[in-house]
């Protein structure tokens, strides 16, 4: 496994397009092109792993090893399962979704453009790293192209926005490192799958006590501190309710375009490293920690779905609006990590609720940086403006436009049919019998969503019209209402149709993505027994039948919730 | 040992002082309106030859010259090739920052030669004597370098504070080695451990190591022995900045690590606490000093005085661990701290017109490669990975973990939390659209020294970020020249094998 | 014979007053010549602790070192009162109270 393989390659496009785009600053519109041509290359490229990753396989794919520092345990480890395939592709996707946004948006010269796609190859980085350190030095670097777009490209208030935005990160990631360098002390290796298996037997609790003498605490309890550590850190990065202070001021001052990536790829990351990290390595400390994790799970559901029917403006509405979907995932992350014990029943549900997760990821990914990118053709035909207040009327002036906008904000309220809805209903059908109430209290922030989004669609859409485009009339002059807004260019639909197109395909078909996922699920969802063994022969095929039968199953319920959610309508 | 060993062991200080001397000489014999800029590329060129010298002297056994008062190892080795370094990209920034008629030019390069001397010298010291010799040659060459602007009305100040505090700190040192001496018989580095087993006046070698310490202390500018730095540099010419905050410091750390593990390991658990409390309110008054700070150089010396107290966190390491780390962190910080007033430098120029952090005002639109490579080493003094800034810290916090110092590694890295703020308001306003007053408007011309000097940094910096292995395994190296840690076999922690032998002796 | 301990006392009174006129004195030169008095204290601690040692092994090193400090001690004085003349000139006073462009 010496030789460069396809993942290596496929984190190093970006960079090199980033290069070339910088090489041919002078000639704008051809680095601009040679920008989309390397983004549209990258997702053909994810598209090419996804097609030849197998399903049904347990465990990392197209792995890759070579040496780096051996003397400070760092090695680059690279390999994807589901989730990493998964978030390949969303990053690819959302990252051409950005760029095609910003392609008539004048003021993001080459140097924008450079920086997106070196986030992307961050972002790549992040997603298929196995070893901790070479994950944390692409998670950090991620952060730099970001702190740059939020930086040069936003609205007056960016300068201590893209601050607070990489104070926080930073913070998080202090803890994130402290934790692994105490991991690392006490067990000797940053690799992330050699840590879940000895989590898995309980060595790694065992080396905790035994390695690292904490004023005599034991190695549970030192577990737990580390573990609170972690979940900082990507509790600040996804957000997580009492860590998200940095997000609506971040996500508002920053061009919408960077809004997108920022939303639909970088909060993923915190996601991931639920995932990938907090759920294999400390299972044990989420179960015995999972009443207060279920209440912060509630709570970036609920609370953000009120603060977002508070907000005036559009930006900070779907900022808030984006913790509260993320909500979703990190309460179906933690009710997979209940403790079941042998209950076969449940391990149904478990999967229910982590293949939800993976959707969710997608979905909301697709969905948020699409109504970021409407605002941003909003805020460029009323110049700049984005208050609710502000406008009024949309439809009769631009139908094309809100009718698409439309459906991107119905699949964000998860009508079914769109991408939200079996993503949502999987993680609420987990979290039922696993964790009742909490799903309960979820409900409600369902329900607050279905009212501040149907709310904007009132306000926006319909009634009179507003300044937004009055405003715009004396710009341009003309007499007619109706010409102070064009609506949707051909290229602007062209472009915007397949994003659409992939909520209506992921919303009435999501096996698309599920039944990419089974095997990462199933290995998930296996009982942590010393017998892991007997477990790897027999169980994957027992259990994706199961999940067969779980993703199913909801197909039998959504007429139910159809008429639910047309009721919340 | 036959002669041409002896004078091998200090070739880099012989190359250096025949430069000097060199400089000395041509200079009063050329025209007077003849540019002095050659003699600055004499300089550079000694530097570079000195750098090579002591990479060669890595092939040099282990041993002694001059009655026992030399000694090069892996450790001293690992510090001259760091300072010749040093002086040779500063030689490249004074020639880039300096008018050609600049006053008395060539003295400033001799000085600087000299200064380098004294420095080399402190590292390769085993003799108490000499190393106090060599700490006053690096000082007095410094406190002259520090008011080289002799007409305007800060450089003196500066040279005069740094001068009364240096002196002061200087007295200090003298006396903790005169007590040392009293209660051990000996100023051998190497003896004095021995002399302290069978000494019956311990506490007088511990009061002579507290005022050793505070003497090294007032050097490397750690707090509360910190108060003339931010005038010093504020004052001082930035090119000479970049060149006092980094190899004399470095020096004075070589010197400080050798006289606490070579000479003093029985005392540690004396100088341990202190060095603690030393890197503590170090880290914590650099940064909340330079949270507060307006003016770029002042900034960066409160910045300097929070890196020395990371480097300091790495003393209470006492392993082979805390050394390299030690060293590791003297490399990244003095190579981006050169890196970043080279560019402050050329920017402001020798005569420091760019003060403010608001006067960089779009810098990086004036000039993209200038804004560029200090947002590069704001970044790797934040310790953004890829950049030398990074692995510094993860080692020296690693290290501290390592040893159990859990409550001085969430100081640091909280300080390095804070950090982030000043460094990137500085950033901000490199990348902020400049208006049309901005001073920034002007910034020469980029000139071929300086490309080479960033050139240097920046790489080095980079190598430093990403392949870090061979530099960490030369500073180890140098850390097992102390024979504290020959006894105890310390494997390579990350192997496997290691990391099953920790656990096999914890068990027992 | 007077004991080494009474020499060693003496220097370090001499010690904490340089110290203490550092600390306290206003005119430059006088903080310079307190560094001076520093600098012979120690002087007279080597000496002592040279005499004590050469009773015991004949090791009498602490002697050299007082010549070398004292040699370093006039290099010293070069320099600083050549930056106390450039100050003076630029600045017209010897008060540090009034070297103060740059605050602390």
């Amino acid at each position: 496994m010496n030789s460069i393989g396809p993942l290596t390659l496929l984190t190093a496009l970006p960079i090199a397009g980033a290069v070339l785009v910088l090489i041919l600053k002078r000639a704008q519109k051809l680095s601009r092109a040679v920008a989309i041509v390397i983004a549209v290359a990258a997702l053909l490229a994810t598209l090419v792993l996804w097609a030849r990753f197998d399903s049904a396989a347990p465990g990392m794919q197209f792995q890759e090893v070579h040496t780096w520092a051996p003397s400070v345990g760092l090695t680059y480890h690279v390999g994807v399962d589901g989730l990493g395939i998964l978030l390949l592709v969303l990053s690819a996707v959302v990252v051409l979704m950005s760029l095609a946004a910003s392609w008539r948006n004048a003021s993001h010269g080459p140097v924008y453009f450079a920086l997106v796609l070196l986030l992307e190859a961050g972002l790549f980085g992040t997603f298929t790293a196995l070893n901790f350190l070479h994950w944390f030095i692409f998670w950090e670097l991620t952060l730099l192209p970001a702190f740059f777009l939020v930086r040069l490209w936003g609205g007056p208030q960016r300068g201590r926005a893209s601050v607070q935005f990489f104070f926080y990160t930073m913070v998080g990631s202090v803890a994130l490192l402290l934790a692994f360098l105490a991991l690392y002390l006490a067990t000797g290796t940053y690799d992330f799958t050699t840590l879940a298996q000895m989590a898995q037997n309980g060595g790694l609790a065992a080396a905790l006590q035994q390695n690292l003498h904490w004023g005599g605490w034991s190695g549970g309890h030192i577990a737990l501190i580390l573990f609170w550590a972690v979940f900082l850190g990507f509790a600040v990065k996804t957000p997580v309710v009492p860590f998200h202070g940095w997000l609506p001021d971040t996500y508002s001052e920053a061009s919408s375009e960077t809004t997108m990536l920022l939303t639909g790829a970088m909060s993923k990351m915190g996601i991931f490293g639920f995932l990938r990290i907090l759920l294999p390595i400390f299972p044990a400390q989420m179960q015995e920690m999972l009443t207060p994790l279920l209440w912060l799970a509630v709570a970036s559901i609920v609370l953000p779905a009120f603060a977002a029917w508070r907000q005036k403006d559009l930006k900070r509405t779907f900022a808030y609006s984006s913790v509260n979907h993320l909500g979703y995932c990190v309460l179906g992350v933690c009710v997979a990590a209940k403790l079941t014990g042998v209950d076969p029943s449940l391990a149904i549900e478990k999967s229910a609720a982590l293949t939800g997760v993976l959707l969710q990821i997608f979905s909301h990914g697709l969905t948020a940086a699409a109504l970021f990118w409407f605002v941003a053709l909003l805020e460029r035909r009323s110049g700049g403006l984005r208050g609710l207040e502000d406008f009024g009327g949309l439809r009769k002036i631009v139908p094309v436009f809100c009718g698409l906008m439309g459906i991107a904000i119905f699949a964000s309220l998860g009508l079914p049919g769109l991408n939200g809805f079996p993503a949502e209903f999987l993680i609420f059908k987990g979290a039922f019998p696993l964790a009742g109430w909490a799903a309960t209290a979820a409900l409600l922030g369902l329900l607050l969503t279905a009212v501040f989004l149907l709310g904007i669609l009132q306000k926006v859409f319909f009634g009179p019209l507003g300044k937004g485009q009055l405003e715009t009339k004396t710009d341009t002059n003309s007499s007619s209402l109706p010409a102070a807004m064009r609506d949707l260019s051909t290229t602007e639909r062209f472009a915007l149709a397949p994003a659409i197109a992939l909520m209506f395909v992921l919303g009435l078909y999501p096996q698309l993505i599920a039944g990419k996922m089974a095997g990462t699920v199933t290995q998930w969802t296996t009982p942590a027994t010393s017998a892991t063994e007997a477990y790897k022969t027999t169980a994957p095929k027992h259990n994706a039948a199961r999940l067969e039968a779980a993703s199913g199953a909801w197909l039998i319920h959504r007429k139910a919730q159809a008429g639910k959610a047309q009721v919340a309508d | 040992m036959n002669g041409s060993m002896t004078v091998l062991r200090i070739l880099p200080e012989i190359i250096f002082t025949l430069t000097g001397v060199a400089i000395m000489l041509i200079d009063p014999v050329m025209p007077k309106q003849a540019s002095r800029k050659p003699l600055g590329w004499l300089a550079a060129f000694g530097a570079l030859a000195a750098l090579i010298a002591s990479l060669y002297q890595y092939s040099l056994p282990v041993g002694t010259a001059y009655f026992g008062v030399v000694q090069t190892d892996a450790f001293s080795v690992f510090f001259h090739v760091l300072i010749s370094g040093i002086i040779l990209v500063s030689a490249l920034v004074v020639l880039d920052a300096v008018h050609p008629d600049t006053e008395s030019l060539g003295e400033l390069f001799a000085l600087m030669s000299f200064g380098a001397v004294g420095m080399l010298l402190m590292t390769s010291g085993v003799e108490l004597l000499l190393v106090f010799i060599g700490l006053e040659i690096s000082s007095i060459s410094t406190y002259i370098l520090a008011g080289f602007r002799r007409k305007t009305a800060k450089s003196p100040e500066s040279a005069l504070k740094y001068f009364l505090l240096g002196s002061f700190a200087t007295a200090f040192f003298l006396y903790g080695i005169a007590l040392t001496y009293g209660a051990t018989g000996t100023t051998r580095i190497t003896d004095i451990a021995a002399g302290l087993a069978t000494s019956h006046a311990l506490p007088i070698a511990v009061v002579g190591l507290a005022f050793i310490v505070i003497g090294l202390a007032f050097k490397v500018s750690a707090a509360p022995f910190h108060l003339w730095t931010p005038d010093v540099y504020e004052g001082a010419p930035s090119p000479i900045v970049g060149l006092m905050s980094t190899a004399p410091k470095a020096a004075a750390f070589a010197v400080l690590l050798r006289i606490a593990y070579e000479a003093f390991p029985q005392l540690q658990n004396h100088w341990m606490p202190l060095l603690w409390i030393l890197a503590a309110v170090s880290m914590t008054i650099g940064n909340l000093g330079a949270l507060r700070q307006k003016n770029v150089k002042r900034m960066l010396a409160y910045s300097s005085i929070a890196h020395a107290g990371y480097l300091l966190v790495a003393f209470t390491v006492l392993s082979t661990d805390g050394v390299a780390a030690a060293s590791f962190y003297a490399v990244a910080y003095a190579v981006m701290n050169v890196g970043i007033f080279a560019v402050i430098s050329h920017a402001g120029g020798y005569e420091d017109r760019l003060t403010l952090i608001e006067d960089y005002k779009g810098l990086a639109y004036r000039s993209p490669l200038l804004g560029g490579v200090m947002a590069f080493f704001l970044l790797s003094l934040i310790g953004i990975p890829f950049t030398g800034g990074f692995f510094g810290k993860f080692y020296v916090f690693a290290a501290a973990i390592h040893s159990g110092m859990i409550w001085l590694a969430i100081i640091g890295l909280l300080n390095s939390g804070i950090a982030v703020f000043y460094y990137l308001r500085v950033l901000t306003a490199t990348y902020t659209k400049p208006m049309d007053s901005s001073p920034v408007l002007n910034v020469p011309r980029v000139s071929a020294p300086l490309c080479l000097a960033m050139a240097l940094t920046v790489a080095v910096t980079l190598v430093l970020g990403i392949i870090p292995g061979r530099v960490l395994s030369m500073a180890r190296h140098a850390a097992e020249t102390f024979p504290v840690f020959s006894t105890q076999q310390t494997p390579v922690p990350g192997t496997a094998s290691a990391v099953m032998a920790a656990i096999n002796t914890k068990a027992r | 014979m007077v004991p080494v301990s009474y020499y060693l006392i003496l220097s370090a009174i001499l010690f904490s007053i340089g110290v203490g006129a550092f600390l306290i004195k206003r005119n430059i030169i006088t903080i310079f010549m307190s560094i001076e008095l520093m600098l012979n204290a120690v002087n007279l601690s080597f000496v002592a602790f040279a005499n004590y040692w050469n009773q015991i092994n004949h090791q009498f090193s602490g002697q050299i070192f007082v010549f070398f400090v004292m040699v370093v001690a006039a290099a010293e004085a070069a320099v600083g009162l050549a930056i106390i003349i450039a100050l003076f000139r630029t600045r017209k006073t010897l008060n540090v109270d009034q070297v103060d462009l740059m605050k602390l």
